[in-house]
């Protein structure tokens, strides 16, 4: 069957002076639109900025908030956003014949440079599903440490096994599971629908738990943030150890003063880092070890590899109804051992990736487990600048104005 | 380092080591992505569908992210034939060749036949109808000539940054294009 043009019949001649109607389609100015998603990111953030650093006021972070919703969210359908970008910038570092656009590329890079000098302030509202969790919140329940210590590694697993897809060109994890967008656009995958509904429904009772626990752009700003040049404060003052701002951080970044109110004699918390530091190299390998093993499982999302199987299968009993891609494969005229080679090459990138994926994952629980080991005594309520969105909602529960 | 001993030192030579290394990581990281990225004419962001490997199975319509699929039936009217007899617009096994609507290819009747001078007659595609399901680019390509293609309309794709069609699409016909091949057209190849 041929999807060519093909002339069955001869172009006729019109005798009565027919006109060929002309094709309508338009092309919209991808390029103005790119214009305006930019400027409007660099706005927002020079907004929360001014309004974290200089006025120390939440209203312009709220207007922010809505403003971002409504534009990045509502009106452009959540695309593009700094998170999605992850993906291009990084299959775009391994296959440069890949397209990356100029806008996409600020979109990733921007947040990351204002977090660098000013901490995590395109999460403070600039970013619509922060806001749009942060718009809902009522209450903030405290999660446990060691529950949500153990909750804070899934945004790095989710960040790995991104890259793992984008890089083998295989899917955009990001874009498939990206709770708010199907809210958004009104419309889409019912079951992400309905655990963006879930998530939504979850951060009226504690603070942006897409931020905390899923984000994988979060998660890279969390490590930048802790280098960050400018530092926002609670009080600009002194602190008076009231614990009045402790429960009004949505985050759970602010830490209170701290003794050494654990059982453990120093010798022995110095024996557990020194055993968590001999356990992390081993649990780097054996995470990377383990992904390797997965991985040929994790390539058979990848279309390539699909359509391999799906052509030997009907080439070792060819059915009646032929799968629509294996009709597709026939009428392209390809054949199975050029199939298998590229088969062969997807599935050696994916233990390729798979491989350092693990050790990345490895090395962030070994980290965190060291992190959470490591007590180190506090005068003062103090922000941890990794967890903290500069949300300024601290700054009115503090009375050292 | 001469510094170990002092726990205040120590603390701060790590954070300056901290800023270094963030600092140093995002100069390198941003300098290697801007040197691939391409200038905004020649980029491909574009997603459309390759019309010479598409095989018509139905996915562009309900795979779409829009609650209508962006993808819509485009006709190419300087290649068709005009047929009275369009493989496009009659069902096959139709049993009488009026426009009653059970003999019709198209489930939405999108599509429009006008009598143009014996014996040819026009047919045009309304956009506003279509909803992609490319029954009809399905049939004239098996009986006619082929002039009926569907499209990704650029007016109606959100340009997701991944096409939801584009992972379901069993012949991989779509994919990303530049600003000048936004359309690819069947009679201007
Ligand atoms: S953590 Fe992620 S989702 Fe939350 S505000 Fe930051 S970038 Fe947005
Ligand atoms: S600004 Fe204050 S309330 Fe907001 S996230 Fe940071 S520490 Fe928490
Ligand atoms: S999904 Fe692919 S093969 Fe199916 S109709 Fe759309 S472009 Fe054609
Ligand atoms: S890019 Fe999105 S909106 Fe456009 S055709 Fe594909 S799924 Fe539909």
């Amino acid at each position: 069957m041929s999807r060519l043009l093909v002339n069955r019949f001869p172009r006729p001649d019109f005798e009565s002076g027919y006109l060929y109607p002309e094709y309508s389609y338009a092309v919209p100015n991808e390029m103005l639109w790119d214009i305006i998603d930019v400027t409007v990111l660099l706005i927002l953030l020079g907004i929360v900025t001014w309004a974290a650093f200089r006025k120390r006021m939440r209203m312009p972070i709220l207007a922010v908030s809505v403003v971002s919703v409504g534009y990045f969210g509502f009106f452009r359908g959540g695309c593009v956003c700094s998170i999605g970008s992850i993906q291009n910038v990084a299959l775009a570092f391994v296959d440069p014949s890949y397209s990356l656009s100029l806008a996409v590329f600020l979109f990733f890079i921007i947040p990351i440079v204002f977090a660098f000098l000013f901490g995590r302030v395109f999460c403070a509202g600039v970013c619509p599903f922060g806001a749009l969790q942060d718009l809902v919140n009522v209450k903030n329940f405290r999660i446990s440490r060691p529950v949500a210590g153990a909750l804070s590694v899934i945004p790095w697993i989710y960040l790995a096994f991104t890259l793992i897809y984008a890089m083998t060109r295989t899917r955009f994890l990001i874009c498939k599971f990206d709770p708010f967008i199907g809210i958004f656009r009104l419309g889409g995958d019912i079951g992400v629908i309905g655990f963006g509904i879930v998530l939504l429904l979850m951060s009226i009772f504690t603070g942006r738990p897409f931020c905390r626990f899923l984000c994988p752009y979060g998660a890279i700003l969390d490590l930048v943030s802790r280098a960050s040049i400018f530092k926002v404060r609670i009080t600009p003052k002194r602190c008076i150890c009231c614990d009045l701002c402790h429960d009004s951080c949505p985050v759970d970044a602010i830490k209170a003063p701290y003794g050494n109110k654990t059982g453990e004699t120093p010798a022995e918390g110095v024996r557990r880092v020194v055993a968590y530091m001999v356990a992390l190299p081993l649990l780097m390998v054996a995470c990377a070890l383990m992904m390797r093993w997965i991985a040929p499982d994790l390539a058979r999302a990848n279309s390539e590899v699909r359509l391999h199987e799906m052509v030997t299968a009907y080439e070792a009993g060819p059915q009646d109804t032929m799968e629509p891609e294996v009709e597709a494969f026939y009428s392209q005229g390809r054949n199975l051992a050029e199939l298998e080679t590229s088969r062969n090459l997807v599935v050696s990138k994916f233990r390729f990736y798979s491989t350092l994926a693990g050790i990345l994952i490895g090395l962030v629980i070994g980290l965190k487990l060291l992190e959470m080991s490591l007590k180190r005594g506090r005068k003062e309520y103090e922000i941890d600048y990794g967890r903290c969105v500069a949300c300024a909602k601290c700054f009115d529960y503090c009375p050292q104005k | 380092m001469s510094d170990n001993g002092n726990p205040i030192k120590r603390r701060e030579f790590f954070r300056r080591l901290g800023k270094v290394l963030a600092g140093g990581g995002i100069v390198a990281v941003g300098a290697r992505s801007a040197a691939n990225v391409k200038s905004e004419g020649k980029a491909d962001l574009y997603w459309q569908i390759d019309h010479e490997k598409c095989i018509q199975c139905g996915r562009c319509q309900t795979s779409c992210v829009m609650p209508v699929s962006a993808v819509r039936c485009m006709h190419a009217n300087k290649v068709c034939g005009y047929c009275d007899l369009c493989g496009g617009y009659y069902r096959t096994n139709a049993k009488e060749l009026n426009t009653a609507a059970e003999n019709m290819l198209c489930p939405t009747g999108a599509i429009a036949r006008k009598f143009v001078e014996e014996p040819y007659f026009e047919y045009t595609i309304d956009e506003a109808l279509c909803n992609g399901c490319g029954k009809c680019v399905k049939g004239c390509s098996s009986f006619g000539n082929g002039s009926l293609f569907l499209q990704i309309r650029q007016e109606l794709c959100l340009g997701c940054n991944e096409c939801s069609i584009a992972k379901v699409c069993p012949s991989g016909a779509i994919h990303r294009v530049s600003y000048e091949d936004a359309y690819k057209f069947k009679d201007q190849a």
